[in-house]
């Protein structure tokens, strides 16, 4: 298919050429990084398909799907959605705040009938949208420091205080971190985000001793010294990090992670993952993966980059900040680089709810380079 | 909002974009590649402490206790050994449900309300690591029945141990005593470095005789397996190669006779008392019994509070060990040592005293059993008259005599390995100066009695056993031996010992004194072996456990209550004319020392004799003609 002929008007939004258009690099990095984690998921079940494996990939199989369906849906499609999605996932999180499902003492589920949602989750990619669209419509000097940032801020504040109060710490800070990223990548003065970040520092320690919760707080201060407590809050830390180091270079083989077929390694299905396989797979295995996600990253990037709607730059580039805080908050704290919060490795980790919001919003990174040539209309 | 947006504001917007968008995935990349610098750090540069780390947390060292070392009669006839004992362990931790599992197992085994308490407060007491044996000594049955039913019982998992058995449950129980569950006192008095093994659930150490004494001998060495254990410690696989052998505990071998040990605790019945023997060309104890005992493994299994009362408060007191810690006034028997240090002293045998049955001395009557008439000092002991002994201690004093008496093992803890012997007492000025501030002065009036082995004088079995043994010898101050190896160590022989520093017809004329008293004297209707050519030699003593006069009147021979009658004692040897064991035996408040002590020596004695093969010879070829 040569230029010439998908310049032809009318010829863009023919299916077939379409699905020419999709980013088939992207799709083969992420499946890549999914089959890693099935084999992993297979491997500390006790080289079983269940319970995770299976279901994995089936999921995966299911979003893909879903996402070459949604990557062909017009980026007008999107746009006009945008705030509908971004209001309902926001009432469901007021839902959960009232009548939401407790597991684990904090508030995340909401049951409709046989389908359990995580509002939270959903929020990441309504927000993500939502930001698109306002910015997408505000002049780069008012994007740069003016009265209008109050709406961003609401937009995203709101949501990032409903999740704190679940309590999810680390999807709130996620959800905070990515807004703000996306305001910086809009246009956000420097110098104000340089008092922003002063601002964090200060207040930070302060909400630590104030306002969180007192396992919150334990986990802060574990990870700041692990070896306090050894066999409580300490422990989830240490023994990941004894996983990743006695992996060595080329790991202990698959099946043979003493670590976490043992069950030594708290939560090694999900927010645990990495550690499962950098002790079974070894630095070998740990790098492949981190290029994986690093090459996922530049793709997506990319894509925002050549992206003709500014809308659609934002939309792309907030998915990829929402896919690479998780990869690194994952990763510094799997590493005992940050204290423990629930943040999962995307496409890695087992989890039902992280795959559809992930798969979505590479529906959305898919659908932008599909119609990175189109001219959103503000309307 | 302005619909008119300026291309050159749309290219600003974009090109900011860009470049923010360019420095975001630079940070990004940063930070993934501060994540690999992490991998490196944790995965190449310091792979071999976590691996170190990852193996602690896989593999466990589980102690395997070392089987307890056998304890042998001189013969290699086992007295105590180890039997397979098919048990119940829990593992607890925070989430057991102690009551819901005891519940459940209570279905399953027979458990009564007062096990059931007693085991709450074991497991309460357990250190939290250590598994707890909760059910012991199960049936094969109960066994594989608990095993089918593991999956209700979290925390219970099945073992066969093993646990100690006393084939001869009571004829050992004090000399051999027995093992029980270790208690914290037992833990804390090891001090900081207790071995890890006590805390092996059902472990056992000694708490008594040589089982106590002997306890780091018998116990052996732990050895280890190493196994696999997952999060909750629960095993998933063993690694045999990874294991250490344990080092069984030694075999201890007594110098103690089965078959004259058991015949000591038949003839006993229901009598309470102490049977010594010796053997008296080596020192070898070969019998020890105190009357009545007990069944040593109902120690090993545990007492109940009811049952341990019983044995506790019954008044002929079947918890002590009689032989080393029933300490009476030798009465008569002492008699012997009286004469001996007259007899050194230069005394003439054939000296006569008359006995009227009373003697005046001193401003009071002094009595006898009964008129002896005149005797002359063999007849003295052959009869056991009280008057001829009262004027022969007066001409001696008393430290004469008690210099003798301690050269015949009297007042004196005789080494034998295990603990809680009494020393007894002989008394002399120096004593009573040292014992009685107020009244430091030994008084002429105290002599008697100490001539007739009353007074202040306190023996106990084993004592008179090697005062009897020294005699029937003659030549060595034998010391007696219990122990006669421990492993492969052989213990010192007794007769590795000094020479008595006595003349040997003094000694000579003792014995032939002692043997007049089973001929014709105060044993002669109670003695007797029935052996042809055999004899034994004797003396009889009573020794007043009351005063004859007062509120508690004790009662003199064997009328009266039970605990206010006189004890009897015996000494003896055999044979007679060639001595090869010697024994005492006392039986508490049996009456006259020759109607109650005498036959069951001579009942203990032939057994012995019978044992021997040299006296076997002597006994079975026709008397020469």
């Amino acid at each position: 298919m040569t230029v010439s002929a998908i310049s032809r008007p009318g010829e863009r939004d023919r299916l077939i050429v379409k699905l020419g258009q999709i980013d088939w690099t992207l799709c083969l990095l992420l499946t890549a990084i999914t089959g890693i984690g099935a084999v992993m998921l297979y491997s500390i079940a006790g080289a079983s398909w269940s319970p995770w494996a299976a279901r994995h990939l089936i999921l995966y199989g299911v979003c893909f799907v879903v996402m070459i369906v949604l990557a062909t849906v017009d980026l007008r499609v999107w746009f006009a959605l945008a705030y509908p999605i971004y209001g309902v996932a926001l009432l469901m999180l007021l839902a959960v705040a009232v009548v939401g499902h407790s597991t684990m003492g904090a508030q995340r589920w909401l049951d409709i009938g046989p389908i359990r949602i995580q509002p939270s989750e959903i929020i990441k990619v309504g927000l993500v949208l939502a930001l698109a669209r306002f910015y997408h419509a505000l002049p780069a000097d008012r994007a740069k420091w003016s009265w209008w940032l109050l709406i961003p801020a609401v937009l995203i504040g709101f949501p990032a205080a409903l999740v704190a109060h679940q309590p999810d710490l680390g999807t709130a800070v996620l959800i905070a971190a990515t807004g703000g990223l996306m305001m910086v990548l809009s246009g956000l003065s420097l110098r104000v985000v340089g008092v922003a970040l002063a601002f964090v520092a200060v207040a930070v320690p302060l909400a630590a001793k104030f306002l969180l919760k007192p396992y919150q707080n334990a986990r802060l201060f574990t990870f700041l010294n692990p070896e306090a407590d050894r066999s409580g809050a300490g422990y989830h830390i240490i023994q990941s990090e004894i996983a990743l180091g006695s992996g060595g270079l080329l790991g202990k083989g698959l099946g043979l992670g003493t670590q976490s077929q043992l069950n030594f390694l708290p939560e090694k299905s999900t927010d645990f993952i990495f550690s499962s396989m950098a002790e079974e797979l070894g630095f070998l295995g740990c790098a492949t993966v981190l290029l994986l996600y690093g090459a996922v990253i530049f793709v997506t990037l990319r894509t925002a980059a050549i992206a003709y709607s500014h809308f659609g730059r934002l939309a792309a580039s907030g998915v990829t900040i929402t896919f690479a805080l998780c990869v690194l908050i994952n990763g510094a704290m799997v590493m005992g680089l940050a204290p423990v919060v629930g943040v999962p490795m995307p496409l890695l980790s087992f989890g039902g709810t992280v795959m559809i919001t992930m798969m979505a919003g590479f529906a959305l990174v898919l659908s932008v380079r599909v119609h990175r040539y189109s001219e959103v209309t503000r309307g | 909002m302005d619909s008119a947006l300026f291309l050159d504001e749309v290219n600003e917007r974009q090109g900011l974009f860009q470049r923010r968008a360019f420095l975001f995935g630079g940070l990004a990349g940063a930070g993934l590649v501060a994540l690999g610098g992490r991998l490196i750090q944790l995965q190449l540069v310091e792979a071999g402490r976590y691996q170190l780390l990852s193996e602690h947390n896989q593999f466990q060292f589980v102690l395997s206790p070392p089987p307890r070392g056998l304890i042998l009669d001189r013969n290699g006839i086992v007295l105590a050994s180890n039997r397979p004992d098919f048990r119940l362990l829990l593992a607890k931790d925070e989430t057991t449900d102690v009551d819901a599992i005891l519940a459940r197992l209570a279905q399953l085994v027979p458990l009564d309300a007062a096990h059931l308490r007693r085991l709450k407060d074991e497991i309460e007491d357990a250190p939290r690591k250590a598994p707890v044996a909760i059910v012991e000594d199960m049936t094969w049955e109960e066994f594989s029945g608990v095993n089918v039913r593991a999956p209700e019982l979290p925390g219970v998992t099945a073992d066969v141990g093993e646990v100690r058995v006393y084939p001869f449950s009571g004829a050992f129980a004090h000399v051999v005593g027995y093992v029980a569950k270790v208690s914290g006192k037992d833990i804390s008095k090891t001090g900081p470095n207790a071995d890890p093994i006590l805390l092996n659930p059902g472990f056992r150490i000694g708490k008594q005789g040589v089982e106590k004494a002997f306890d780091l001998d018998l116990r052996g060495k732990a050895g280890a397996k190493k196994v696999e254990v997952d999060v909750k410690g629960r095993v998933v696989s063993q690694d045999s190669r990874g294991d250490i052998p344990p080092t069984p505990g030694a075999p201890i071998r007594l110098t103690l006779d089965a078959d004259i040990q058991n015949r000591a605790l038949e003839v006993f019945g229901d009598d309470s008392g102490a049977a010594v023997m010796m053997d008296c060309r080596s020192g070898d104890v070969l019998c020890m019994l105190s009357a009545p005992s007990f069944d040593a493994n109902q120690f090993v299994k545990g007492l109940t509070g009811p049952e341990y009362r019983a044995l506790a408060e019954y008044d002929r007191k079947p918890l002590f060990n009689k032989a080393l810690t029933a300490n009476y006034p030798p009465g008569s028997t002492f008699k012997t040592m009286v004469a001996l240090a007259a007899l050194e002293r230069g005394f003439d045998p054939a000296r006569v005293y008359v006995c009227n049955r009373v003697w005046n001395w001193g401003g009071r009557p002094w009595h006898c059993d009964k008129a002896h008439g005149a005797l002359d000092l063999k007849g003295a002991i052959a009869h056991s008259c009280d008057i001829y002994f009262y004027q022969t201690a007066l001409l001696l004093g008393p430290d004469h005599i008690a210099e003798v008496a301690r050269k015949f093992g009297l007042g004196e803890i005789h080494d034998i390995g295990i603990p809680g012997q009494k020393p007894g007492l002989v008394p002399d000025i120096a004593y009573k100066r040292r014992a009685f501030p107020r009244d430091p002065v030994w008084h002429a009036g105290e002599t008697p009695n100490l001539g007739i082995g009353q007074g202040y004088l306190s023996v106990n079995a084993l004592q008179l056993c090697v005062m009897a043994s020294r005699l029937a010898n003659g030549v060595t101050a034998l010391k007696p031996r219990l122990v006669h190896s421990i492993g492969d160590i052989v213990q010192p022989s007794g007769v590795e010992a000094p020479a008595l520093p006595f003349a040997r017809e003094h000694i000579d004329f003792i014995r032939s004194a002692m043997g007049a008293v089973v001929e014709f004297g105060t044993a002669s209707l109670y003695a007797q072996l029935n052996l042809g050519p055999i004899k034994m030699a004797g003396k009889t003593g009573t020794a007043q456990s009351h005063n004859y006069t007062g509120p508690t009147q004790g009662a003199h021979g064997a009328h009266g209550a039970w605990a206010l009658r006189d004890h009897a004692w015996f000494i003896a040897y055999a044979p007679a004319d060639a001595p090869r064991y010697a024994m005492s035996v006392l039986v508490e408040h049996g009456g006259f020392g020759a109607e109650a002590s005498a036959p069951k020596a001579a009942q203990i004695m032939r057994v012995a004799l019978l044992k021997d093969p040299e006296i076997r010879a002597r006994i079975e070829q026709p008397a020469p003609a």
